[in-house]
């Protein structure tokens, strides 16, 4: 048996050869920030759409009617909280570098709600969550890479339920007047598309002060530049690779390894997304 | 030896307050103490606001904690509101002159 099968902690898990890193929120918040857009001179030469991504907080997930239920393995969870306005997205990030082109794997448990301010069912309150990687070659590098996923839970009135991918970001825009510093937005609702996989209905489990964690898998081949798949629950996403953003290296990035997490309000409520636990493994 | 835990969050960052405000909720069930630190951006003069420090059970019903601080009154100057025994969740609210500031807001926490 695998060191890692008789640790409790983490025998929920199946990593790859070895741990990057396993935040267990229960610890703080093990650097994940808020993802803030690149400026000059004045915060207000940011593009707007990531002027407002929300800090990350420790939560014990209190709710008004039954108090406080804790994450899934033990009292914190990382949250994440929009504002109560639809299309508002919250987005906190973790960067890193890589020592060794090989393949990566990103593991967490989650479970996503909105905001408990009105008493009926609220379904499909939550937009949409995700996760995605951003990457950049190390010595000599030709691309910076972006492998995007997303739970669409719901558009307008309609409930989706879909995995999608995205494949293309928006034009480069100059930020400030130095030439030095571009800037683009990739959350946006356009270019995704949906992953051949059946539609997945996620436990809501009926009102929205009850939450039920969820397990999800993520896979990329640094050195092919290849999106593997990915499993969440028992749906298992094993088909051809998945599309991603891919733009050429910039000066500033080699070996970059950044993962986020996003949520993103579907109405004028507050979404929230709720993290118990994140392992990054790999081949290195 | 142990170190205690520590985390600033920026709740606000270049908003404009202007009327009645509130920062949004933040989540600090784990922290004992709180700082509260307002910073002006850009500010109109004669500006004048005052927040007050709100808790809350659940994030949703609000309550004044019964700490008060006026709001920065020129460019880049700071005020700050400390607070303790506060549960589950902070923020600020109040009232600002019409003609506004635009503020950054952090909050600073401790175990």
């Amino acid at each position: 048996m695998s060191a890692h099968r008789a640790d409790p902690r983490l025998s929920r898990f199946d990593p790859l050869e070895r741990i990057i890193f396993y935040d267990d929120f229960d610890e703080g918040i093990r650097g994940w920030s808020e993802l803030i857009g690149n400026y000059e001179h004045t915060l207000d030469s940011m593009l707007a759409e990531y002027s407002d991504m929300r800090p990350p907080m420790l939560s014990n997930l209190t709710m008004w009617d039954t108090g406080a239920a804790g994450s899934m393995e033990g009292d914190y969870a990382l949250k994440l909280a929009s504002r109560a306005r639809a299309g508002s997205l919250a987005t906190s990030i973790k960067r890193l570098t890589f020592r060794r082109r090989g393949h990566i794997q990103l593991e967490c448990y989650f479970t996503f709600k909105p905001e408990a301010n009105e008493l009926r069912l609220s379904l499909n309150d939550v937009r949409a969550f995700g996760v995605l990687f951003d990457l950049q070659d190390g010595m000599n590098p030709e691309y910076r890479w972006m492998p995007h996923l997303r739970y669409l839970n719901a558009q307008g009135d309609e409930m989706i339920n879909r995995w999608q991918m995205k494949g293309a970001t928006r034009e480069f825009q100059k930020i400030g007047d130095s030439g030095e510093t571009v800037s683009h937005f990739h959350l946006g609702p356009e270019n995704w598309e949906n992953v051949d996989a059946p539609a997945q209905t996620l436990a809501y489990n009926e009102i929205a002060t009850k939450m039920n964690w969820h397990y999800l898998r993520l896979n990329v081949d640094l050195a092919e530049r290849r999106f593997l798949g990915f499993q969440c629950n028992d749906l298992i996403y094993e088909g051809d690779p998945l599309k991603f953003i891919s733009i050429p290296a910039m000066p500033n990035l080699n070996c970059m390894l950044n993962t986020a997490f996003w949520v993103e309000s579907n109405r004028d409520k507050r979404a929230f997304l709720y993290l118990d636990s994140v392992l990054l493994s790999g081949e290195f | 030896m142990s170190l205690r835990r520590s985390y600033t969050a920026i709740v606000e960052r270049n908003v404009l307050w202007q009327g009645e405000f509130a920062s949004e909720p933040y989540e600090s069930a784990w922290a004992s103490e709180a700082i509260f630190f307002v910073r002006a951006l850009e500010v109109s003069r004669d500006f004048a606001g005052t927040a007050h420090v709100q808790i809350s059970a659940d994030g949703i019903h609000w309550v004044d904690e019964g700490s008060s601080f006026d709001l920065p009154k020129s460019r880049d100057e700071v005020t700050f509101c400390k607070v303790r025994h506060f549960g589950g969740f902070l923020r600020i609210h109040g009232i600002a002159s019409n003609d506004g500031v635009k503020v950054l807001v952090s909050l600073a926490l401790k175990e």
